[in-house]
């Protein structure tokens, strides 16, 4: 046995000798991935972004105070809004260890109930027409191996966060058989957290949902509900937690 | 090598100057496929890089580099498709893979490769880099005792195939 042993490492051994000429060329495509400095270009390209969010800014406005004056309701809610949020502004978020800076929009949620700022380069958000939540998902449509990406906002206004929470650990139990415990957190919001993971989280692919049950601020809670796979964990599940520390409920 | 907390480009560069070659060739033998290798290595840089702050510097470096590295592997695998459907030719065909191959490390290479995973992957760690089971276990996350009968049933079919090829040789050359 040990002379096998021996013959299959150097039958390995030798049958990977090329790994010598690949080290300098992974190592070149490591450099450019993690110590590049930006190209000239990029830096124009951030000037010439922030020239350009003045004008955003403006024209945005425009378009709220058009809007304002259609009902009081909206006029008075769009008002507040105004006073609030700036349209647009850059925000700095962790993204799989690295700091990235990344400019978000103001997007208002249904019936203007809350607002939350998306990163509109990589997100849209769906606004739900009559029972249907809120979606935030990805711009373009993922390739049909991944599992779904996307976070749900829907308010419910007759249940408290404590029972709501209670029973959508019964509902996600279902899907999600090994469910963790519901927490308390207090960041990215203030309120109760799920999460689970299927199959035990042994696959890139295994679908992960993490949610939030949160005060409407009156009697009622909002559900944020964020659905990723495992090896999305730090990228899209990153940029999730980044949105919602950045929701605002619109009292 | 002292592994610091975190890491500077010059530390850095050491890091992949003393682990980078076997962590290349182990990749090559996993996937199969030497573009895909290359992937897994530099994704597994990236990731040790990114996340160097969250090793325990009390445990060794190389059971979580090597951890990383097979997870990448399989990642990607899975990713391009189904990882039986992975050609296996492969690692006999391309010029990258065969730079010295007499009839009788081929066989082996053949026969390795040709082992369920459950028992190559641990071969591939204890040829190439010379882990002990031990740390295989620890790689593999799989419990030592699992790992010693994994190897041993590995070695056991290894050495039946081998014995097959060789009689087949034998058969072939009869009937000349």
């Amino acid at each position: 046995m040990k002379n096998i042993d021996e013959q299959v490492k150097k039958a390995l051994m030798d049958q990977t000798s090329a790994a010598n000429q690949m080290e300098p060329e992974i190592w070149s495509r490591l450099e450019d991935e993690l110590f590049a400095e930006p190209k000239p270009a990029d830096k124009k390209v951030k000037k010439m972004k922030k020239k350009i969010i003045p004008l955003f800014i403006a024209a945005a406005a425009g378009i709220l105070i058009a809007f304002s004056f259609q009902t009081e309701t909206g006029m008075a809610l769009i008002d507040r809004i105004k006073e609030m949020f700036v349209p647009e502004k850059e925000v700095v978020q962790s993204i799989e260890g690295m700091e990235e800076e990344t400019n978000v929009q103001l997007n208002e949620g249904k019936d203007a109930e809350y607002v939350i700022y998306i990163d509109e380069d990589r997100y849209k958000m769906i606004r739900g027409e009559g029972d249907k939540p809120d979606v935030i998902t990805t711009k373009e449509e993922l390739p049909e191996q991944y599992p779904e990406v996307s976070m749900t906002i829907e308010q419910i206004p007759g249940t408290a966060p404590d029972a709501l929470a209670s029973q959508y650990e019964e509902e996600l139990k279902q899907e999600f058989p090994d469910l963790r415990p519901i927490e308390k957190v207090t960041e990215p919001v203030e309120g109760y957290q799920l999460h689970g993971i299927k199959n035990g989280g042994m696959e890139w692919d295994d679908e992960v949902v993490h949610a939030y049950v949160i005060s409407n601020g009156q009697e009622g809670s909002f559900v944020i509900t964020e659905r990723y796979f495992l090896e999305a964990a730090e990228g899209h599940g990153a940029r999730f937690y980044a949105m919602l520390q950045e929701f605002h409920i619109v009292d | 090598m002292n592994h610091k907390k975190s890491l500077d480009k010059h530390s850095f560069q050491e890091l992949y100057k003393e682990h980078a070659n076997f962590a290349i060739r182990s990749a090559m033998v996993i996937t199969r496929n030497p573009e895909l290798a290359k992937d897994a290595v530099q994704e597994t840089f990236i990731r040790v890089y990114r996340n160097f702050s969250s090793y325990d510097a009390n445990l060794p470096f190389e059971p979580w580099l090597y951890r990383i590295l097979v997870n990448e592997c399989n990642r990607l695998l899975k990713k391009e498709g189904n990882m039986r459907s992975y050609p296996q030719p492969n690692l006999e065909n391309d010029e990258r893979l065969s730079t010295s191959s007499d009839g009788n490390a081929a066989d082996l290479i053949e026969a390795i490769q040709n082992l369920e995973d459950l028992y190559r992957i641990p071969l591939i760690l204890k040829y190439i880099k010379g882990f002990s089971e031990k740390e295989i276990s620890d790689i593999l996350e799989l419990n030592q005792n699992t790992v010693k009968s994994r190897l041993y049933k590995g070695r056991q079919n290894l050495r039946q195939l081998l014995e097959m090829t060789e009689q087949e040789a034998y058969l072939n050359e009869k009937h000349r």
